[in-house]
């Protein structure tokens, strides 16, 4: 019988990113709970969560976080079908275009933004709602490498010409090819790209600071100036926001759905 | 009366052309099969018969109607792809109902026609089951269901045996012509397999770079090819390079031994090949018939045939045997006589 050799290298690499990753988090959840002197608490959180600007930063990101992800959809998964079904060669521009959010700083991106809308023709800042539709069609261009590679991956793991054409052949339009074929088999695809939006929403701070929005992440940015224990139990919060994303994404990826559309 | 017809079809891709000249009528509840190797654009032509493609020039017409330009949604035609193509968030019923829910009919109707059509591939058990759950010789089978529920007026199958294997083929193959002929459905079946094309068709369609090779029945493309390549691809053939002796009567000569053949055309002094089927060879010399003298070259046993392959004059002709048990197999190196009736050889 052979023993299984214990590969100690790996152990120790694996503990020490461990402990990278983990000791920041463990300190900054330690401190928020100390808020009291001498004893653990939950005040931190309770001021954080009794606090209006809060919840208004909360709702805000959520509405815009969710904004983000129907735009996003209604964006790219069109555009990603059709380079699949009709122009795939351009897929390398394609890729290069989703990935400038990673290239371009965002604050960069910010000004130029700010630049072309506050001024005519489009003048965007003036009101808070067309202000709000400026950060989104923002966010959707910070978060389109995540949406778009999201997609394509779900795009890639079914034949999508082939059915495209079947359904094609059964009667369907376009329209109908889409609805009924393509984004129920995207679904998983769709939800992680949406997830990962709405992590990067939730914590996007540029953005939403220089266009004067009152979102979660300049709300935590003024805490932090100006507090001490609420910005780490803010911090816990945004991890655990992230957290729970992530948990979602491998809960559905990993469930029978995700055997239905992939065979496995 | 013609039910399908395809006139001087043309596509070509840029400065490729996929499909040149090709005329079809297809009647009524005919079974027709386009064979050719790959590249040869016999799946160009059927994805135009569908409207996945639009040709560059030609018409196509279906009962009398102009479908050239007709989107592919439109024309109700049915079709099974290679790749089976179902889809696979949908049930085996729910995919086999889906062309009926587009077409807007009545819960009842279609649950009705579902259940007639899994009735018919045998598969009522499997309703509720996702494609997944299918082996690939059943996802064919729902893919064939599924593409009947509309009633097409024209079934296109592309290569759709190519991804099962040998034994699945076989029984699928059987049960696709069953199909078909029950329900009397015009049927264009997209192979590169002759003994598909062969089994199936009520008649073939030779494909070669494009062109028309020959369009016939089973029989006629086996026996009576029309050019080089549908002799060559259709079957095994023996090729011999031959010399005209009397261009009137075919007789030709194969370094000193004198042939007659069966069927020849014009023979204007152009090179001139003798053809001749393996299995109408047969060892020994009967006076009367085509004679050849040879050589054993080699002996390879097939399963239920025995090839043997004599040297003539310098060239190897293959002679097939049934592999019976009383059967005396000559040696390599043997000499060997072989003969074959007049009718059993043409000129090329």
């Amino acid at each position: 019988m052979n023993a299984k050799r214990i590969n100690w290298w790996a152990i120790f690499w694996g503990a020490l990113a461990i402990l990278y990753f983990f000791l920041p988090m463990y300190g900054t959840l330690d401190f928020s709970l100390r808020m009291k002197r001498g004893e653990i608490s939950l005040l931190a959180y309770e001021i954080v969560f009794a606090d209006p600007r809060f919840w208004e930063g909360f709702r805000y990101s959520t509405l815009m976080a969710l904004m983000t992800i129907v735009i996003s959809v209604l964006v790219f998964v069109p555009t990603v079908y059709w380079m699949h079904l009709k122009v795939p060669q351009a897929r390398p521009v394609v890729e290069i275009i989703t990935i400038l959010p990673f290239i371009i700083p965002p604050i960069v991106y910010v000004f130029g933004l700010i630049r072309t809308f506050s001024r005519p023709p489009l003048q965007m800042t003036l009101s808070p709602i067309t202000t709000d539709l400026l950060i989104v069609t923002g966010y959707v261009v910070i978060s389109m490498p995540y949406m778009f590679r999201a997609v394509d991956v779900g795009m890639r793991a079914i034949d999508v010409r082939s059915l495209t054409e079947a359904a094609q052949s059964l009667g369907s339009n376009w329209f109908q090819v889409l609805a009924h074929v393509i984004v129920p088999n995207l679904r998983i695809a769709i939800l992680s790209g949406a997830l990962i939006c709405f992590a990067t929403v939730m914590g996007e701070l540029i953005l939403a600071s220089f266009l004067v929005r009152p979102a979660l992440g300049p709300y935590m940015q003024l805490l932090g100036l100006t507090k001490a224990y609420e910005p780490a139990a803010l911090a816990i919060i945004s991890y655990a926001l992230t957290w729970f994303s992530l948990g979602l994404i491998q809960l559905v990826s990993r469930s029978g759905t995700a055997q239905q559309l992939t065979g496995r | 009366m013609t039910h399908l017809e395809l006139i001087h079809i043309h596509k070509s891709f840029g400065s490729a052309v996929a499909v040149e000249d090709f005329n079809l009528a297809v009647a009524q509840g005919e079974f027709i099969s386009f064979l050719g190797p790959s590249g040869c654009g016999k799946t160009t032509t059927l994805r135009m018969i569908a409207g996945f493609e639009l040709p560059t020039s030609g018409k196509i017409a279906i009962n009398g109607a102009d479908l050239t330009y007709t989107p592919p949604n439109k024309r109700n035609v049915g079709m099974v792809f290679q790749s089976y193509a179902l889809f696979p968030n949908m049930t085996v019923a729910q995919n086999v109902g889906y062309g009926l829910k587009i077409a807007g009919k009545t819960k009842a109707e279609i649950e009705a026609r579902v259940a007639e059509m899994l009735a018919l591939i045998q598969m009522e058990k499997f309703a509720a089951r996702y494609p997944y759950q299918l082996s690939g010789g059943q996802q064919q089978r729902v893919a064939l269901a599924r593409a009947l529920a509309i009633r097409p007026q024209v079934l296109l199958l592309d290569e759709p045996l190519s991804a099962l294997d040998a034994k699945i083929r076989l029984e699928l193959r059987q049960e696709i012509r069953r199909i078909q002929r029950q329900l009397g459905i015009t049927t264009i079946y997209v192979t590169h397999d002759q003994e598909e094309a062969l089994s199936l068709s009520d008649r073939i369609v030779v494909m070669s770079q494009g062109r028309i090779e020959q369009i016939g029945t089973p029989t006629a493309i086996y026996n009576e090819p029309a050019t080089e390549f549908v002799a060559q691809f259709v079957g095994h053939i023996n090729l011999l390079p031959v010399e005209v002796i009397t261009p009137a009567e075919g007789v030709v000569r194969l370094g000193g031994q004198v042939i007659r053949a069966g069927r020849f055309g014009h023979l204007n002094g152009r090179p001139v090949r003798l053809a001749v089927r393996p299995e109408e060879l047969n060892p020994g010399f009967v006076e009367g018939l085509n004679n050849l003298s040879g050589r054993v070259e080699s002996v390879t046993y097939l399963g239920s045939i025995v090839r043997i392959r004599v040297e003539v004059e310098g060239h190897l002709l293959a002679l097939d045997m049934f592999n019976e048990r009383r059967l005396k197999i000559p040696a390599v190196g043997d000499a060997l006589q072989v003969h074959f009736p007049v009718e059993a050889c043409w000129l090329l």
